[in-house]
């Protein structure tokens, strides 16, 4: 029997304020829809956690789970209650049902997190990897991997980055790779940082280590191996066990169209708080509201050449920077 | 001895990994960034859960390779399904695919598997009844949680069953429904997300279904490594997602996605990554994902055959079909 010789399985073209979609196959039982041209723009993340609220809102039988990437969903179905083609048809009412991407205002929350730079888990974190990984790896040089994040964005120095990280709000893209980990991006298009990842990757890194791989942001929720570059520490992101009253109704801190602000903190402090998270007196900063994405995307117009800038200048370093 | 009105099992050696494993694992969860776990293979924990009169759903221990004991703390009728091994109750030959009642105290020992396979599935009757965790009773040992304490089982370990139904009998689960091993498999994909026309080029896929790929010894319930190969890719590069025409932005992953790492294809398993940045060539289709549990590192080939959702549907029923109670002889 002849099988279909390409994944994707129907289009559909910009209309009235929202990206192209292109419809995959993801085996037999998911489809995988993907917005946009492949970009890094946020505005097709706020478009795929639109699409996903609005599935969630409207269930249909046979519709089993979604799953938000950056610019794309993996849709789960079971094909003996619906087929692809249903599954196609509803997923066309939902986006025709979708405002313009400027007029949306996504559901999302302000979590406010502590950060201490250079702390002594990530310093750990690299010196192992440098023992028994690999000794010559140019984002290790000086046993920190930030100097080597400075070094291939062009910045000044050390405190030049951190202001980077702390002058904007975060947006929390999707969750994914392991339980929890939230994949972060500036929403300030001056404070884009990029930077290659680890190669070969480290085999182990501290609960809620922060670093950087491209241009996302990751906190780490468990002890786990991880390519990221490392610059600091949180607080936990992830407790099974709900030791702190905000992990109870769910294990999981942080969900995607959440904004994540960090505020620096030196690492003595950062260790009583994690303390205080775990005998529950340290209270979560978290406050609920809506992020409207008309407003994000005219600041963003408004700061597109000092955006442009940035990049330049980052792109310069990055061209003079050796690639792990 | 047991608590009176506890029934249980204890374990004396685990093997290379032993864990509670049950079908289909935790779904629901990809958004919160778990894969579902659960059994590896399904068919043979299925099965080996009919045999004891469970429903197919429930908890059994998934050992790696075999060279594992327990012994019985209570009552209980028995079944090891999966890739071919000496299994014995206090030294007494019992095959591979049947059940047998066995009293309080009866150690069960499966030796260490000459193949073909590589996973065995131990089903008691009334199943592992260790506590539910988001729906399931699998283990998923890289988020430390679920089945016997988040992690693979260890001696001493006592592991609680739930109430049998009743029906235990000796009972053979018959030949022509078991599914076939080999060393060479036929894997049933589909392909994509991301395979032609915009990532790899049709002479990629031709290589993809023609070459005979050999499986990595890195293999393991996260995924099964194969073997690096140049594609000629149907794009330059990865463009603002990286240097390499393997690398897109992060996406999610479908369970059993073949992902081209750089040039290495990896099938994921049960406890693999959500989300990722590489292209996914194939997909496993659902009716032949069991197949990836009795995978063995070194030696065991695959070949990927593409097929239609058809025939993915069809083999769905054709297992559906094999697991039921009318594939059950009394022995």
């Amino acid at each position: 029997m002849t099988a279909t010789a390409s994944s994707i399985v129907g289009n559909r073209e910009a209309v009235r304020g929202h990206p192209t979609v292109t419809y995959r196959r993801a085996g037999d039982r998911a489809l995988l829809v993907e917005y946009g041209a492949i970009d890094f723009d946020l505005t097709l993340n706020f478009f795929v956690l639109a699409v996903d609220a609005a599935l969630r809102a409207e269930p249909v039988d046979g519709l089993v789970e979604t799953a938000p990437g950056f610019r794309s969903m993996l849709v789960s179905y079971d094909p003996s209650a619906l087929s692809a083609g249903e599954l196609l048809d509803h997923l066309g009412r939902v986006h025709d049902g979708l405002p313009a991407e400027r007029e949306m205002e996504i559901p999302s929350r302000l979590v406010r997190l502590p950060i201490a730079f250079d702390d002594s888990q990530s310093r750990l974190a690299v010196e192992r990897y440098v023992r028994s990984i690999r000794s010559d790896a140019p984002n290790c040089d000086g046993g920190v991997n930030i100097d080597y994040i400075v070094r291939s964005n062009g910045f000044a120095d050390r405190e030049e980055f951190y202001q980077a990280v702390l002058a904007t709000e975060q947006w929390t893209g999707f969750i994914g790779f392991f339980p929890g980990l939230p994949f972060m991006f500036p929403l300030d298009p001056r404070h884009v940082v990029v930077v290659p990842k680890y190669n070969p990757t480290r085999t182990w890194t501290a609960e809620g280590a922060v670093g950087i791989g491209g241009p996302c942001y990751a906190i780490y929720p468990v002890e786990s191996a991880g390519g990221y570059q490392l610059f600091g520490r949180s607080l936990p992101v992830y407790d099974l066990h709900g030791r702190n009253e905000v992990f109870r109704d769910n294990p999981l801190l942080l969900r995607p169209g959440d904004r994540v602000a960090f505020h620096r903190v030196d690492e003595q402090e950062l260790l009583s708080q994690w303390q205080d998270v775990q005998s529950d007196r340290y209270r979560y900063q978290i406050e609920v509201s809506p992020f409207d994405v008309g407003a994000y995307l005219a600041s963003r117009a408004a700061l597109a050449p000092a955006a442009e800038q940035r990049r330049q200048r980052r792109e310069e370093a990055a061209a003079r920077t050796p690639v792990p | 001895m047991a608590n009176s009105g506890e029934r249980a099992v204890e374990i004396r050696k685990p093997g290379v990994q032993a864990t509670v494993q049950d079908y289909p694992g935790r779904s629901g969860m990809l958004r919160q960034g778990f894969f579902p776990s659960g059994a590896m293979d399904n068919v043979a924990m299925r099965a080996a859960n009919l045999l004891v009169g469970n429903p197919q759903a429930a908890a059994g221990i998934e050992v790696t390779l075999g060279g594992f004991e327990l012994r019985l703390d209570a009552d209980a009728t028995v079944a090891v399904c999966g890739a071919r091994a000496e299994v014995t109750l206090d030294g007494q030959p019992l095959p591979i695919w049947v059940s047998r009642p066995a009293a309080a105290g009866t150690m069960l020992a499966i030796g260490v598997s000459p193949g073909p396979g590589f996973r065995q599935y131990v089903a008691l009757s009334g199943g592992v009844d260790v506590p539910e965790l988001f729906g399931s009773r699998a283990t998923y040992t890289m988020g430390g949680l679920g089945g016997f304490q988040g992690r693979p089982l260890a001696p001493g370990d006592r592991l609680p069953l739930g109430a049998p139904s009743g029906d235990e009998r000796a009972r053979s689960f018959r030949e022509s429904a078991r599914p076939a091993y080999g060393r060479e498999w036929r894997i049933e994909v589909m392909r994509g997300p991301q395979a032609t026309p915009d990532f790899l080029t049709e002479a990629d896929m031709a290589a993809f279904f023609d070459r005979s790929w050999p499986v990595d010894r890195n293999s393991n319930r996260t995924g099964i490594r194969l073997e690096s190969y140049q594609f000629a890719w149907a794009r330059d590069s990865g463009g603002v997602a990286g240097g390499h025409p393997s690398n897109i932005l992060d996406n999610p992953y479908p369970v059993g996605a073949v992902n081209l790492n750089g040039d290495l294809p990896v099938i994921l398993g049960p406890d693999g990554p959500t989300a990722g940045g590489f292209v996914v060539a194939a997909t496993v289709v659902h009716g032949a994902l069991w197949k990836l549990g009795q995978l063995r590192p070194v030696g065991d080939r695959v070949r990927f055959r593409e097929v239609t959702p058809d025939e993915a549907t069809e083999l769905d029923r054709e297992l559906a079909a094999r697991l039921t109670a009318d594939s059950l002889d009394n022995v």
